[in-house]
């Protein structure tokens, strides 16, 4: 269930990565989790030396819920002019994972980088990574409870989400057709009498 | 032994946290602890319109903040499709605060650098510098650290009486300013002494952790985002990529000197467009609030502005990724639009976490002393880190 507090994807493209408009950011591939290893060392062996980043998304609805997302940059390794290094090529990897599978091999022994974000994705997705050396929160506090990144974690965290908003906070607490109780025309009666000079002032701290 | 640098440590730039296993003063291993400032920018930005999202994304890298705006407003604009109707003026502003910014931000680490090693007084001078810049960002956005003046479709409103002034007081006091910082600093022997050889990265290692920025070029490869995929207009300008091939944390420092230089120039080349009057917005009605005298008299205008303020605009579903040079390194934003009114997910790459992971690599063997070079070197933002 979507928290409260989250706002409703009802009616939105739930997978906005088919309907991207044409933006010539990268070259994208979309890949299965089983494919992924295999799939990053050869384009590693293609020149793809460079690993950018990993990130998530929580498609919440769909199917697979979640993207796990690589970004990599064709960089050489060795020392280079301005000329050499031209405009290097970008590819991102989309794999869907599954919300009954949630986990993917790690790479962080083909890239040393991905530990922590490896880490992050787990810690703020709950994703694990098969393989990882040190798979611990990153971010969040050891011991928190739940993955704040994804779609059904509300903004301001479960404990806030429990606890009952005060009566005073709830609008049904008023019932419908309740006559309004005057004071508040009362008190702006009061406020145009003193703009006008026609009652006094109170002094400071005493009560209006 | 085990012994814990941080969190409150004044040489660890922020808040992190070293745990170091030492034998002697030698260190064997370190693993840092982050996550201290996490703030939830990137939870809170998917609750937000797009148009209020910029003003909590500004505060990830808070040394660098127009960066940070710079990029996602870039990533949106590629998302509604309007990337090449921004005006050139609204651009060049755009460019101008940024390296404005990358001024600033680069003084900053100079001064704590230089705090690090012991030198109090380069504090002041690199303070004084960076104090003229956020005046003028003040003047800009109405903020001196966050002024949220970037926007979606341009700017929040033209640079104000008085800007130009002071620019050109900052263009002129700079070259002084920075002869007496390179006096003071670049060939001080103990400076010279606590930086050569310390904390080398090799350009495979660079590459292989992930390393951007001045600390990657300081390796001998001349990646800078603004030559490899220019953004705003960049390729209008004139200016040099400084590259080092020693890896070193001298190397670091005087590319990040040699970059301020470079900023610069690309700030007297705008400012010559600056006397140019233009608009700073984007005609669109639907992304840009309309001019405020035409509220009271145009129906259209009312209503335009009424749904902008009360519920922002809607963005074509997809993804996109931006990248610009922060002064830091690549800083990426990955953007996912489902075609509502708020972002789906604004994912950052953000450079100092990925270069700060270097130190597991750059540590082990070095002293304690020069693990706090090394920090310093790869300069950090832990706003950033941890956002």
């Amino acid at each position: 269930m979507p928290s409260s507090q989250t706002p409703s994807i009802a009616g939105t493209a739930l997978d906005p990565t088919s309907l991207r408009p044409d933006i010539s950011d990268a070259e994208i591939v979309r890949i299965a989790p089983a494919e992924l290893r295999d799939k990053l060392i050869a384009l590693r062996g293609d020149g793809f030396t460079m690993l950018l980043d990993i990130g998530g998304v929580d498609y919440l609805g769909r199917e697979p819920r979640f993207d796990v997302v690589y970004h990599l940059l064709a960089l050489p390794t060795k020392v280079a002019t301005l000329a050499e290094v031209g405009t290097p090529r970008r590819i991102r990897l989309l794999v869907g994972v599954p919300e009954n599978a949630p986990t993917l091999p790690s790479i962080q022994d083909l890239w040393p980088n991905a530990n922590w974000a490896e880490r992050e994705i787990y810690d703020l997705f709950g994703l694990t990574f098969e393989g990882h050396p040190d798979l611990r929160r990153i971010q969040m506090p050891y011991d928190w409870e739940g993955h704040p990144l994804r779609k059904d974690y509300p903004l301001r965290g479960p404990a806030r989400e429990a606890t009952p908003r005060p009566a005073f906070a709830l609008k049904s607490n008023v019932p419908a057709g309740t006559p309004p109780s005057g004071k508040v025309a009362a008190a702006l009666q009061k406020q145009i009498a003193r703009a006008r000079g026609q009652a006094p002032v109170p002094a400071r701290g005493e009560d209006s | 032994m085990t012994l814990s640098m941080g969190p409150q440590h004044p040489s660890t730039h922020g808040v992190l946290q070293v745990v170091v296993e030492v034998s002697g003063e030698i260190v064997e291993k370190a693993e840092m602890e982050i996550g201290y400032l996490h703030t939830g920018i990137e939870k809170s930005a998917e609750n937000l319109f797009w148009t209020q999202a910029g003003t909590v994304i500004e505060r990830m890298d808070y040394l660098s903040p127009l960066g940070n705006a710079m990029c996602y407003v870039l990533a949106v604009e590629k998302l509604l499709g309007v990337s090449d109707r921004i005006p050139e003026r609204a651009q060049s502003i755009r460019v101008l605060l940024c390296e404005l910014t990358r001024v600033a931000s680069h003084c900053v680490w100079l001064g704590t650098g230089g705090i690090d090693l012991g030198a109090i007084s380069t504090f002041f001078y690199t303070f004084d510098l960076r104090e003229d810049i956020l005046d003028l960002i003040e003047l800009s956005g109405g903020a001196r650290m966050h002024p949220n003046y970037l926007r979606i479709g341009g700017l929040n409103g033209d640079i104000p009486e008085g800007f130009l002034g002071k620019l050109d007081a900052l263009i002129e006091k700079y070259p002084k300013r920075m002869h007496e910082l390179r006096a003071l600093l670049q060939n001080n022997p103990i400076l010279r002494d606590r930086m050569i050889d310390i904390g080398i990265v090799s350009p495979e290692d660079a590459i292989a952790w992930g390393l951007t920025g001045p600390s990657l070029r300081a390796s001998g490869i001349a990646y800078d985002v603004r030559k490899a995929f220019p953004y705003s207009g960049y390729e209008k300008y004139e200016f040099d990529i400084p590259v080092r091939d020693d890896g070193d944390a001298y190397a670091r420092f005087l590319v990040r000197l040699e970059e301020m230089d470079e900023a610069m120039r690309i700030v007297r080349q705008i400012r010559q467009e600056l006397n140019t009057p233009g608009p700073i917005m984007i005609d669109d009605p639907k992304i840009a609030q309309p001019p405020k005298e035409t509220i009271a008299l145009s129906m259209e205008a009312l209503i335009h502005h009424f749904k902008i303020v009360s519920e922002s605009f809607r963005v074509p579903p997809g993804d996109v990724y931006q990248a610009i040079e922060s002064p830091r390194g690549e800083l990426g934003y990955y953007v996912v639009s489902t075609g509502n009114n708020r972002p789906y997910r604004v994912r950052t790459r953000p450079p100092s976490l990925y270069n700060l992971q270097t130190l597991k690599l750059l540590a082990p063997g070095n002293l304690i002393a020069d693990l706090v070079v090394m920090i310093g070197s790869l300069d950090p933002v832990f706003g950033e880190v941890d956002r």
